[in-house]
């Protein structure tokens, strides 16, 4: 199903750093991670995904490190920081709170 | 593989990110997105042509992404531009108004007066500012320009001559009286004009040689009646200043550029 790319947006934020709360990861593993979990019903696109983790990390949420996979491959894993830990639970609780009360005025008569 | 060297060369060249190292670390990163992305499509069975469209594909339009690592890195991007423009100006303005004090200097000499108290004079002060005016006025301007898409400087100049009416109505209003250098300002968006749109160089040795000083000697014969060697001086200091300012609209962008690319590479933000 196409999901309005509107839909989406406010909640890049919320999903990248719910999926680095699991554990660190790299971008290409992320996409992958979104894909998996939403039993590929969104994908994000690079485009997407990379300007977002960039606009965290600026904000402090969360922090990024190089390292080299064990086939050599130089990879950038993001982390959490406290910041965007408490940032992550806060940006869930909003959003159960959000997706309740539209659901609610849906399926209201 | 060409084609991905390509996209992401477009994606980190269009991202007007400020700082270099910065842009070098987004090109690592896409390259290693790509090397993952390739040897999982390889691993999968997929033909390299294929997978080089399945990575365009997957990229999309390089200029959105582009967009929004522009808009991430916008505020960085600002500062260093008002740093750059901040330093054009001082620069720019200190060397047109060492030449104005040196020609005033040179003029008092040959006429046999107090070298000291012409330079010192209020009037001395009067040209520095609209000196520094004229230099802020025209990087302004050419600053302005980049973020129209047509008509960029009529478009450029009329914003800045909102932002000094708002600035005299502000003064009015306030009853501040402040000596706002309009004439400067006026002077900078003028010889941004002759940059841009008067190219035969006939035309603008007439400007400098001609127009700019008779326009400085008809105001001051409006406030005054002045003497044969008084007018002979000021058309040669209104001659040098527009010689001046003839050579500041030469080395303006060359030196934006140089402080730009020096400020990226230097950037601390990064």
């Amino acid at each position: 199903m196409d999901i309005d790319s509107q839909f989406l947006k406010g909640s890049i934020g919320l999903l990248l750093l719910n999926l680095l709360s699991r554990k660190e990861m790299y971008g290409y593993e992320l996409l992958q991670e979104v894909s998996r979990r939403s039993a590929n019903s969104f994908e994000f696109k690079e485009g997407t995904l990379y300007p977002a983790l960039h606009q965290l990390e600026r904000k402090g949420q969360i922090k990024s490190e190089w390292r080299r996979a064990e086939n050599g491959r130089e990879r950038k894993y993001y982390a959490l920081t406290t910041n965007g830990r408490s940032a992550a639970a806060k940006y869930e609780k909003q959003w159960h709170h959000l997706t309740g009360a539209i659901a609610a005025i849906l399926e209201s008569k | 593989m060409r084609s991905t060297d390509e996209l992401v060369d477009r994606i980190v060249s269009s991202s007007k990110i400020p700082a270099r190292r910065r842009r070098q670390e987004i090109r690592r990163e896409l390259c290693a997105h790509i090397e993952d992305f390739v040897a999982a499509a390889r691993a999968a069975g997929h033909e390299q042509n294929e997978i080089e469209k399945r990575v365009l594909a997957s990229f999309g339009d390089p200029e959105q992404i582009a967009r929004g690592f522009a808009w991430v890195y916008r505020y960085q991007r600002r500062r260093l531009r008002a740093i750059a423009f901040t330093l054009s100006t001082v620069l720019l303005a200190s060397c047109l108004l060492a030449l104005a004090l040196a020609t005033q200097a040179g003029l008092a000499f040959s006429l046999g007066r107090p070298v000291m108290k012409v330079i010192a004079s209020p009037h001395m002060a009067i040209e520095a500012l609209d000196i520094v005016a004229s230099v802020a006025a025209y990087l302004a301007v050419a600053s302005l320009e980049n973020i129209f898409a047509s008509h960029r400087f009529l478009k450029a100049a009329l914003t800045l001559a909102v932002i000094l009416a708002t600035l005299v109505a502000i003064d009015a209003a306030a009853g501040l009286h402040m000596a706002l250098p309009l004439f400067g300002f006026a002077t900078g968006i003028f010889f941004r004009a002759v940059k841009l749109f008067v190219t035969p160089t006939v035309a603008r040795v007439a400007i400098v040689v001609v127009c700019f000083p008779l326009i400085g000697l008809g105001l001051a014969l409006l406030r005054a009646p002045l003497s044969l060697p008084a007018l002979t001086s000021m058309y040669a200091s209104w001659l040098v200043l527009g010689m001046g300012y003839q050579l500041m609209t030469h080395l303006a962008a060359r030196l934006d550029a140089a402080l730009m690319s020096g400020l990226e590479r230097i950037h601390a933000g990064y």
